[in-house]
């Protein structure tokens, strides 16, 4: 299973890529292989104001639900719409097509907290 | 008279395999001061004593030649074709479709009720039922919490009282507020804050709101707000503008095909738009194909939504349903297809408005309703006490007094009148109401 | 792709079944009884189809299903024993079927009400009983509604409940119907709980009540159950009794005396009222004295002169459904109950417990089995069989045997969970036949895991894509 070492990561199985003030959010490859078949990812809409900590998206299986928490307190600026029509790709693609949403870093601080992937590898 | 198959013989080889003793020893675990020595009920009745019971205490309810009462529990003509198909012993004998390989009737069925709701309601999808239509509009409310996630609903006057008490239970249990205004104030009412707002049409009263009038004012007020019709006999459809032209976003209605038992069992429909799919509580059922064949079939669906699978997460609790139900509505919709359909509504309308206006001909008698209705509408009555009396004297199940829900209310009753009410049930109760009116 | 036709795909234009009766009265221009705005525009989507061929459609599909009709149904947690075809006749009698739920004439309803109520008290060990509710979790929201309205009334502030982990998943999505949350508390090494834990959690001050099945979920019963209540009770909460595995203990203890405050029942489990293919069910709530003035209304209590029918005084929870609840499901279960009497209810929890406990020991020198005493009248496998062969490829191998499955993958805490109640309607010849089947799939898993994996193949349809069917919703014709 791979953890790419350019993405950070939460104990609660987000990955996060961060440029410039966004962070785009996606599931890691191991959240998406204890989900199984990903069949509904329920978005955040466009322009919803988030906590740090808040369930931003739900992921559904046909047997289990995950939460989707943002890392970053701020704007949602954008989904990945495409999962509408294709949860699939979640599982094919965690990291890439698969990613979720994207949201405006407003404190740059709160990244301090977020594991790297060796880091997160020795939660799981 | 009990159930259990084993001899005496049967009893001591199984317990011999599991390696006690006797049956006591079965229920080691239990603390002694616990166990009980005895139920104080009487000992067991065979069938024919059963039968006899029964049969003396159903005896004591009284059975009226015929109906005007309605208020939430219609009588309809029930082919007799629908208890025969829900007396398929393998339908009613099973358990909710789990395995799907082995319940392809059941869930076959399941889908088609789907479907035939959905087309006659012309919303996009119908769930596989709710308890009855007063818990399927809590659930609604409840949902449109969840859509909107404001914790305040409107009800419009005239929604049935039953249904209104338990839209409050619900609601409170999740602290949604809820508040019942008059429809002329709806436009005031509405804000960005309320999740949903409630109605009833055909209401208890009998009125036949605009609810396309009533969606644009709910829809143009507030891009969240959600509109929640519910409906206590759908036979009306099949002559009334179905919600799903009239831009309702949940539907919900209690079921047809089903004789009054009381109040018990019917079911709850509850229908909605596409874009609440997702948000809907209860069971659904969708077309599938095998995974290594090409046969297409049927699966419980989108279960990700339930208790079993989101826990305390879960929009509702509702596990069981009415599924029996569904197949007696289902199949009595189809055994009356849409020729069927249409004629019983027109008959509906043409007989209840038919006593209407005979009943506003007589003296003394006030037709109080200024809206269109279907098979049901109010009256004040000159002596009320009379004409229920007469009515029991003739063996007709008098309508009801309104006063029963609105104690204010001594001198108005509420009348049904349905297809079963046959041209001599007319004249007779016409003629009732004219000497209780002398 | 072949799919069965649908009743939609069937019937002709022409005919028109004469099921109504005749428009006898003169009819008027439908215009001014219904506005045009009003009316329905468009024709309804429905087929006329002739009633020999509706017949058919339904009878065809009802062979495609499996029953209790069929053969044993040992799905955990659900008591599938068998249907008695009297309480079909009973409940269809002309006095209980025609009658209306809002006429003054009736008498007999309540007082089968009363006395199936009264029934339920005596088996329960409660003060007093709704039937109300229309199934097991509505009688769970009832009676944690119950728990809310007795704080709320006394001005106590209290905002969790505990669940085990093991519980059925509408106890915690109920509590939070309710406005609680949840103290999860996991089941120790013998399925049971664990007192500190618990004593733990109450100690914080804010829990309500706990809701516990006895026996739990894993199909053994909590030998502690007495010191737990009196811990609930200790530190002011309340004990909520799931009694959706009431079957192996009625007549042998009562949850009263246990200590639990508030019960509900499933008719359509423990009193034989049939499933329905998933309902109609009822869900009777039970409750201590004190706890009376909080039941839903209607009520029908005794006074001086007999019986009588009371609404809300004022401290009631108010009304969950409309009228009397599945009234229909209630008359089954009191000729259920008048059937087996005194002796007959022992009987049957006591037969439940041996069929249980019968199988448990012809299968455990195969399939692990975590809880491995003697069980009430379920117990739980875990379903981990040579090559990979997991609890869905045992079910769908008994489906190929002729056999429902049992319930699989819940309780959660175990990760191939089968939960096997083979209910004490069945004889030894049918238990036997289920051993053999269990024993055989265990053979064939170490033998030909592949062939177990496709299955099932003797079915109308084989496995079904339920990935496909959550992605591609498609819940309509």
């Amino acid at each position: 299973m791979e953890f790419p070492g350019d993405l950070k990561y939460q104990a609660t199985h987000e990955w996060v890529k961060i440029e410039g003030d966004i962070a785009t959010v996606g599931i890691s490859a191991h959240a998406q292989d204890q989900l199984g078949e990903i069949v509904f990812v329920e978005l955040p809409s466009v322009g919803d104001s988030l906590e740090k900590g808040a369930v931003a998206a739900n992921v559904e299986s046909s047997k289990a639900v995950g939460e989707v928490v943002t890392p970053f307190t701020g704007e949602i600026t954008a989904v990945n719409e495409n999962l509408e029509d294709e949860p699939e790709v979640v599982n094919s693609s965690p990291y890439g097509d698969g990613w979720i949403f994207k949201v405006k870093i407003s404190n740059a601080s709160e990244a301090d907290g977020l594991l790297d992937a060796a880091g997160y590898q020795a939660t799981l | 008279m009990d159930y259990v198959p084993h001899d005496e013989e049967t009893i001591r080889i199984m317990l011999e395999k599991i390696g006690v003793e006797n049956l006591d020893d079965l229920y080691a675990d239990i603390p002694n001061n616990l166990k009980i020595k005895t139920l104080n009920l009487p000992e067991g009745l065979p069938e024919s004593d059963l039968l006899k019971n029964l049969t003396e205490l159903s005896q004591k309810n009284h059975i009226y030649h015929t109906s005007f009462l309605g208020a939430g529990s219609y009588y309809h003509y029930i082919p007799s074709l629908v208890d025969s198909i829900i007396s398929q012993s393998q339908f009613f004998t099973s358990y909710t479709p789990y395995q799907a390989e082995i319940s392809q009737g059941m869930l076959q069925s399941i889908y088609e009720y789907q479907s035939a709701i959905s087309r006659i309601t012309e919303m996009d999808v119908t769930n596989a039922s709710m308890y009855d239509c007063a818990s399927a509009l809590a659930e609604a409310a409840t949902m449109a919490f969840f859509i909107t996630k404001k914790r305040k609903v409107l009800l419009i006057e005239g929604i049935h009282p039953e249904y209104i008490e338990t839209v409050q239970t619900y609601c409170w249990g999740r602290s949604i507020e809820t508040e019942i205004i008059p429809l002329d104030e709806l436009d005031n009412k509405i804000t960005d804050e309320i999740a949903g707002v409630l109605i009833q049409s055909p209401n208890f009263f009998g009125d036949i709101e605009d609810v396309n009038q009533i969606a644009n004012i709910v829809h143009s007020k507030s891009n969240k707000c959600l509109l929640i019709q519910a409906m206590s006999d759908p036979t009306c459809l099949g002559q009334l503008k179905p919600p799903g032209k009239s831009d309702v976003d949940i539907f919900v209605s209690e079921g047809v095909g089903m004789h009054p038992s009381f109040g018990g069992p019917n079911l709850g429909i509850l229908s909605v738009k596409k874009k609440y799919m997702r948000k809907m509580p209860g069971r659904l059922i969708g077309l599938t194909k095998e995974l290594y064949g090409e046969k297409e079939g049927y699966v419980l669906t989108l279960q990700a939504r339930e208790q079993h699978i989101r826990r305390e997460k879960a929009l509702s609790n509702i596990c069981s349903n009415q599924a029996l139900i569904m197949i007696a509505s289902l199949v009595y919709l189809i055994s009356l297809g849409k020729t069927g359909l249409k004629d019983v509504a027109m008959q509906n309308f043409q007989k209840a408005n038919h006593v209407k206006q005979a009943l506003s001909q007589i003296s003394g008698y006030k037709i109080l309703n200024t809206k269109p209705t279907y098979n049901e509408f109010i009256v004040k009555c000159p002596n009320i006490d009379k004409l229920i009396k007469k009515c029991k004297d003739e063996n007709i199940l008098p309508p009801l007094r309104l006063s029963h829900y609105f104690p204010n209310r001594k001198d108005e009753i509420l009348i049904c009148v349905t297809e079963i009410n046959s041209k001599e049930d007319i004249i007779k109760f016409i003629h009732i109401a004219q000497e209780a009116a002398q | 792709m072949t799919r069965e036709l649908l009743i939609f795909d069937k019937g002709y234009n022409a005919v028109k079944n004469n099921f109504t009766p005749e428009m006898d009265i003169d009819r008027v221009d439908f215009d001014n009884i219904l506005p045009k705005f009003l009316q329905r525009n468009e024709e309804i989507n429905l087929p006329d189809v002739p009633e020999f061929e509706i017949v058919r459609h339904y009878v065809n599909l009802a062979k495609k299903n499996y029953g209790v009709d069929s053969g044993i149904y040992p799905l955990g947690s659900c008591t599938m024993k068998y249907n008695p075809r009297i309480n079909e006749i009973t409940a269809r009698l002309p006095g209980f079927l025609n009658i209306h739920p809002l006429q003054e004439e009736n008498e007999g309803a309540i007082e089968l009400i009363y006395n199936l109520g009264q029934q339920l008290c005596e088996i329960c060990g409660m003060d007093a009983f709704t039937l109300n509710p229309a199934a097991g979790a509505q009688g769970e929201l009832t009676g944690i509604l119950i728990i809310k309205k007795f704080f709320e009334m006394k001005g106590i502030e209290k905002d969790k409940i505990i669940v085990p982990d093991s519980a059925h998943g509408t106890n915690p999505a109920t509590s939070v119907m309710a406005g609680f949350s949840i103290i999860e508390i996991k089941s120790d090494e013998n399925g049971e709980l664990p007192l500190d834990q618990l004593e733990f959690a109450m100690k914080g001050g804010d829990v309500a009540g706990l809701m516990l099945t006895n026996p739990n979920t894993v199909g053994v019963f909590d030998r502690n159950i007495d010191k737990i209540t009196e811990i609930v009770h200790k530190y002011g909460g309340l004990c909520y009794y799931d009694g959706a595995n009431l079957n192996p203990i009625m007549g042998i203890v009562k949850p009263g005396e246990m200590g639990f405050d508030i019960i509900h029942l499933n008719l359509h489990k423990t009193f034989s009222t049939p499933h329905g293919g998933g309902g109609p069910g009822a869900g009777p709530v039970g409750v201590k004295k004190d706890l009376i003035k909080y039941l839903p209304c209607p009520q029908v209590i005794k006074i001086e002169k007999g019986l009588a029918c009371v609404e809300n005084e004022g401290s009631s929870i108010g009304r969950i459904r409309s009228f009397w609840g599945n009234f229909g499901v209630l008359v089954k279960a009191y000729t259920y109950i008048l059937a087996l009497g005194n002796n007959g209810i022992k009987r049957a929890a006591q037969n439940a417990v041996l069929n249980a406990n019968y199988i448990r020991t012809q299968i455990q020198h195969k399939y692990p089995i975590p809880y491995n005493r003697i069980n009430m009248h379920e117990f739980l496998v875990d379903a981990h069989l040579p090559n990979g062969v997991n609890s869905e490829d045992v079910a769908k191998g008994l489906l190929d045997r002729g056999i429902h499955a049992p319930t699989i993958y819940f309780p959660l805490i175990i990760h191939e969970a089968m939960l096997i109640e083979p209910t004490e309607t069945e004889n030894k010849r049918e238990l036997d036949k289920f051993i053999k089947a269990l024993l055989e799939i265990y053979e064939e898993a170490e033998k030909n895991p592949g062939h177990l994996k496709n299955g099932p193949y003797n079915t109308d349809i084989g496995r079904l894509d339920a990935t496909l069917a959550a992605r591609r919703p498609h819940l309509r014709d």
